[in-house]
């Protein structure tokens, strides 16, 4: 199966720099799977799950919010924060998720609900790509 | 008299020998954490260069595309974003930056009004002695900076421009240019200027959702990656500034105690011959 380069890039590293065979994002439009050869393509992603396929196996990881722009030469993936499924912390994602419930029940002013609900959107994507409930 | 020298400059040569122990310490946790900085520094760098290459494409590509993040607007009031350090004894580090800072609030204040933020401790300190509007200001975050911080700070940014309040962003950072070379530097964020379009290709990109939307999710988190480049750049800066600056005080400090050694082992010198020489004419004297 014909390959791509991929680059996922966060702040503090890289978190992916290597050939892979398919691609699968969550953009804010939907799902979205990208073979080689793709067109050029931009998109926001929002927290969501990204999945890689190289060797003709899966690899899940949760990102919370990114752009992904495909290229002719390459694919890259800028995110804030990105890990792979098996690396995430659960006990601290459900604890950020329940934190953020937490805040959205108490009363606050519109901007603060805005970071709540984000925080546990988050939190809800890490949990659901380490159980593996993301497809 | 000459004893009661000696102990003077017994506790003098003590306590520069303690001085020496804590530059000595801090130098060594400077140049440890200088390491670090530089990696976090080099990192932001590639995320930022591969955001500010994304939303120039949009812009390259799209003629017809404008928002308010663009040149065009009456300046009437800056806002100055000032990273200094957390701590002091960094050499000039603090001294410079905030000395550049300074130099530019006077050049704008000629004609427009200036509201500050400054970051890090000594600059929130700095500000909050003269006559200068502080928006607001964050202090130890430079050290284990984070995308979530600099996201804030970015959001209080632009929104104070969306509702018109300040015309124009500046930040005011340290540059990182060797271990042995840092400066102070001035760096206009926002309004973005529209460079020249490099229409190299005829690629036509898709865009999800739309270019100006696409671009609106972007823009936030380019401010906020200027932000922490420039925070992560000022912290090695700092983490440079004060190892020389350690370094130096150190070699001083052995370089006083020679100094001080040397006047001990002439005043001990002199001591010993006194005594010889009473003893001698005391024993002279016997005869």
């Amino acid at each position: 199966m014909a390959s791509f380069r991929l680059q996922i890039i966060t702040p503090e590293k890289i978190f992916y720099d290597d050939e892979a065979e398919r691609l699968i994002v969550r953009t804010t439009e939907g799902d979205m799977g990208i073979l080689a050869r793709h067109e050029s393509f931009a998109g926001a992603l929002p927290s969501g799950p990204v999945s890689i396929m190289k060797d003709g196996e899966y690899r899940i990881a949760a990102i919370s919010s990114g752009v992904i722009k495909v290229s002719a030469e390459k694919t890259t993936i800028i995110a804030e924060a990105i890990e792979w499924a098996d690396e995430i912390d659960i006990e601290w994602a459900n604890r950020s998720a329940e934190e953020a419930r937490e805040k959205m029940k108490q009363e606050k002013s519109d901007k603060e609900l805005r970071y709540a609900e984000l925080k546990l959107k988050r939190a809800l994507n890490r949990i659901s790509v380490h159980s593996g409930n993301s497809k | 008299m000459a004893s009661s020298n000696m102990k003077d400059i017994k506790r003098r040569i003590k306590s520069v020998k303690s001085t020496m122990q804590i530059t000595k310490a801090m130098e060594l946790v400077a140049s440890s954490k200088l390491r670090k900085a530089r990696d976090k520094a080099d990192s932001a760098k590639l995320f930022f260069d591969a955001l500010y290459d994304t939303m120039w494409e949009i812009t390259a590509e799209n003629s017809t595309f404008d928002s308010i993040y663009f040149s065009g607007r009456d300046v009437k009031t800056v806002m100055l974003v000032v990273i200094a350090g957390d701590r002091g004894l960094a050499g000039g580090y603090n001294a410079n930056v905030l000395k550049l800072a300074q130099s530019r609030i006077d050049e704008i204040k000629k004609d427009c009004s200036v509201v500050v933020i400054p970051i890090g401790k000594k600059a929130a300190e700095y500000f909050a002695k003269r006559d200068c509007r502080v928006v607001a200001s964050y202090d130890n975050i430079a050290e284990n900076i984070r995308m979530s911080s600099a996201k804030e700070i970015a959001a209080k940014i632009m929104a104070a421009f969306k509702n018109g309040n300040i015309d124009k962003v500046e930040l005011i950072y340290t540059d990182y240019i060797s271990p042995l070379v840092q400066e102070a530097r001035n760096k206009s964020i926002i309004p973005l200027e529209k460079t020249t379009v490099k229409k190299g290709s005829n690629v036509q990109t898709s865009y999800e959702p739309s270019p100006e939307k696409l671009f609106e999710i972007i823009m936030p988190q380019y401010i906020a990656g200027v932000l922490y480049g420039s925070i992560a750049d000022s912290f090695a800066s700092e983490q440079a500034a004060r190892r020389i600056a350690m370094e130096n005080a150190s070699d001083n400090a052995t370089e006083m105690i020679d100094e001080l050694s040397l006047l001990y082992n002439r005043a001990r010198q002199s001591t010993i011959t006194q005594e010889i020489t009473e003893i001698v004419s005391g024993a002279s004297s016997q005869e």
